[in-house]
């Protein structure tokens, strides 16, 4: 479903050219959760905005349902992004004068009474069901980042990417955030793919990928 | 399911950022709006203060009243020697004095046969007695006359001193000197000014002796021509010589003192020719003599003087006729009475009614004289006074030599019967004041604030662009994780900024229509507690001044917001915000 091939990504300093990710190829395939591991600095972040599209790659290319990205414009690649996939950061970005169930509601491509129940829905699935209406400043680190989880599956996306979603929290939220978004795969919701440095988040994943020095190894 | 990221969510729960602004904004707005209402104030009452100009030609003189007064003056002081030294001589030996002894000595049973000489014995003592009188005449007459060019010089030299004070305020040796070298001049003069008044009384009191004094010299000459006719040789008489030589030259120093006390008396010279002719231009429906004079009033701008039409009782009639005005509270001045009607407006601007006074003894700036009883109020589109022509013609000395015309072209003819009333006026005496002559000095007045009231706009605006801009650009910082989650999720960033444009113009749309609101309300406060009672104009509702003149601040503000946040919005890399570490 999303593959990539030879991909890299190359960031010229001066006169050196550092190479962030260097001819990668692999396959997430649907349904799939796979984890992506590395030091600081491996390229695994930098691999993971090339698959969603946030970033254009120096060389290779990257497709998503059989579509080319090169064959999309900025604005197609904004539509995939908007539509077809959901993202997590290792901060939660939420927006502060909105609510939680608000914030929620931001990932929402469609803004109909299904999608909202289905956004309270999420927020009971992630312990928030009594908070729909704080704000993230009345809200743990830990909830904020559970709110942001919700909104990356609020719209059913195809692939969700999380970009160390457990850096900012202890060890049993982050397994509890990492198990939110297991349970949307294992729900038939869609594919995973975690970047993160502590492989004990990745328990459930179908393959874990290592990576260093932008290439893939071994895991 | 409403919309999170609505217009509605962003100002409702960022109230604390967005008022602020709107707050700032519309008190600017608000600003803008009462300066420049009360300039737009200030050129509508100017012109509706001076609105009769619109339909009259004022024909006036052109001298000042110092100019005007300092000839005739001197020139009456110097006839006034001539004929003290002269009224000396026709009283001294061999002059009326002495003929009149002459003749009342004659013996009874001459005077008894000629009756010729007992005229003479009456016409000599009438010619002693206007003599004797005019003698007294003639003392306060000259001291009056010289105490009037003492004030003239004392008046120059108060305004050199005021000159020297205004250049250099620090300074107060001019002050100091002044004081020095006029504390007894002032001492001993001023409290005797209101004595100015008192000239034109001992003017036509000489005059009247003088005249009375002639009249009688004359019969006596007649008298002494009877005689010789009669065939009684005067020679032979006991009598001494005629003072016919003596009489002479008295006679034609008091002709000199007479027709230069006179000219101090009449009124413009030409004037009478000039309201002739005017009758006659073609196109003219009515000319007027008018004595006119004028109130001091605020116009917000500066103090200006309204002007009085000092004209006939028909005069008063047809002028509140042509502009449709009417009494509305009492009556029009009487004939030859102090009294004087005037417009509601301008009533309420000095904060009078039927029964109060108006004039110099009232307030110093009016150049009215006296005090004139406020007998009727006038209603109307058009403001008006009146004061009667007689009274200040057959009062005051100063006013006299104040008369001009008022001339009323019919509709459609002013430009023609202005340009026929220049030519019969030429270059000399008089000068016209019309419409668009008052009109250009009232623009040009207003010219020089408006000025400065633009550039006032332009730096609020200026300053108000960068302070709202860098606001903007604070607040947009502040939601940068916002805006950069939004473009890593799929929001396009054509859509954050029109976003961002929707915020902003929502944000000025609101200051402005406060500020406009607030602007409106405060007017119409202003409006009925300060304006309408001071007699002054204001459009509360101008559109010309609510949305032109006040656009530009929200417009430039959005421009100025917009433009750098919406630069930083094209510019904007998710990645970086997503990496960023904080």
């Amino acid at each position: 479903m999303l593959s990539a091939k030879d991909l890299a990504l190359d960031y010229r300093t001066g006169g050196s050219v550092a190479h962030a990710v260097d001819t990668v190829s692999l396959n997430v395939g649907r349904g799939s959760f796979v984890g992506l591991v590395g030091p600081s600095g491996s390229g695994k972040s930098s691999l993971m905005y090339l698959l969603s599209g946030l970033k254009r790659p120096s060389r290779g290319a990257v497709s998503f349902e059989d579509r080319d990205y090169a064959s999309l414009s900025g604005a197609g690649l904004m539509r995939l992004r908007r539509r077809r996939f959901g993202f997590v950061f290792q901060q939660h970005f939420l927006v502060n004068y909105l609510s939680a169930f608000e914030n929620v509601m931001v990932g929402a491509v469609e803004r109909d009474h299904d999608t909202a129940a289905y956004a309270q829905a999420l927020l009971h699935r992630v312990g928030l069901g009594d908070k729909l209406l704080k704000r993230p400043y009345q809200l743990s680190i830990g909830e904020r980042q559970r709110v942001a989880v919700a909104r990356a599956l609020v719209h059913r996306p195809a692939v969700v990417f999380a970009d160390e979603p457990t850096a900012s929290l202890d060890q049993a939220t982050g397994h509890e955030v990492v198990n939110l978004l297991a349970d949307y795969r294992r729900s038939g919701g869609g594919s995973l793919l975690v970047v993160t440095h502590d492989p004990a988040m990745l328990s459930d994943a179908d393959r874990v990928l290592q990576m260093r020095d932008g290439r893939l190894m071994a895991a | 399911m409403t919309n999170p990221l609505s217009l509605w969510n962003f100002y409702f729960r960022n109230k604390r950022k967005v008022l602020p602004v709107i707050g700032i904004l519309a008190l600017a707005i608000l600003g803008v709006v009462v300066t420049d209402s009360l300039l737009a104030s200030a050129r509508e009452t100017a012109y509706a203060t001076f609105g009769s100009y619109q339909k009259l030609i004022l024909v006036a003189p052109r001298a000042t009243r110092d100019q005007d007064l300092a000839n005739p003056l001197q020139d009456s002081l110097t006839r006034l020697h001539d004929v003290q030294l002269q009224v000396d001589t026709l009283d001294g030996p061999g002059g009326i004095t002495s003929y009149y002894n002459a003749v009342v000595a004659l013996p009874a049973q001459v005077r008894a046969q000629l009756p010729a000489v007992q005229r003479l014995q009456v016409d000599s003592a009438n010619a002693r007695y206007y003599g004797a009188r005019l003698r007294g005449d003639l003392v306060p007459l000259g001291d009056l006359i010289v105490r009037v060019q003492r004030l003239q010089s004392e008046q120059q030299a108060f305004n050199q001193l005021v000159t020297q004070l205004t250049q250099n305020p620090n300074d107060p040796r001019p002050l100091i000197t002044y004081l020095q070298q006029h504390q007894t001049f002032l001492q001993s003069v001023l409290p005797d000014s209101a004595q100015l008044g008192r000239l034109q009384l001992a003017v036509t009191s000489a005059s009247a002796d003088a005249n009375g004094l002639q009249q009688s010299l004359q019969a006596m000459n007649r008298d002494t021509a009877n005689l010789n006719s009669a065939g009684q040789n005067v020679a032979n008489l006991p009598l001494p010589p005629s003072p016919s030589a003596t009489i002479d030259q008295f006679r034609s120093a008091l002709d000199r003192l007479t027709a230069s006390l006179g000219s101090i008396e009449q009124p413009q010279p030409g004037l009478d020719k000039l309201l002739a002719d005017s009758a006659h231009i073609p196109g003219t429906a009515l000319v007027k003599r008018d004595a006119y004079s004028n109130l001091d009033i605020n116009l917000l701008a500066g103090n200006a003087q309204f002007d009085l039409y000092g004209i006939d009782q028909p005069g008063m009639t047809q002028l509140l006729t042509l502009y449709g005005d009417r009494v509305v509270t009492g009556r029009l001045p009487r004939q030859n009475a102090s009294e004087i009607a005037v417009s509601e407006e301008i009533a309420r601007a000095r904060h009078v009614g039927v029964g109060s006074k108006l004039g110099n003894n009232v307030d110093e700036l009016d150049r009215l004289p006296d005090a004139f009883t406020v007998v009727g109020i006038i209603g109307g589109p058009t403001r008006l006074g009146v004061i009667p022509l007689d009274y200040m013609t057959e009062h005051y000395l100063f006013e006299r030599r104040y008369q001009g015309l008022i001339v009323i072209p019919q509709a459609g003819h002013a430009q023609a019967v202005h340009d026929e009333l220049q030519r019969l006026v030429g270059n000399q005496a008089f000068r016209l004041f019309d419409w668009p002559y008052i009109k250009a000095k009232i623009d040009s007045l207003i010219a020089n604030l408006d000025s400065i009231n633009r550039f006032l706009i332009l730096l609020v605006t200026l300053v108000l662009s960068l302070v709202v801009g860098l606001l903007n650009n604070l607040f947009f910082r502040q939601r940068m994780n916002e805006f950069g989650l939004l473009a890593a999720v799929g929001y396009s960033r054509w859509g954050l900024i029109r976003r961002v444009a929707l915020e902003s113009f929502g944000v000025t749309l609101a200051a402005w229509l406060l500020g406009v609101g607030i602007a409106v309300a405060v007017l119409s406060w202003f409006n009925t507690v300060f304006m309408v009672p001071h007699g002054l104009l204001m459009n509360v509702f101008d559109w010309n001044v609510l949305a032109l003149h006040t656009l530009p601040i929200p417009l430039m503000v959005f421009l100025f917001g917009m433009g750098t946040v919406g630069w930083q919005l094209l510019r904007l890399d998710p990645i970086s915000i997503i990496e960023r570490r904080d």
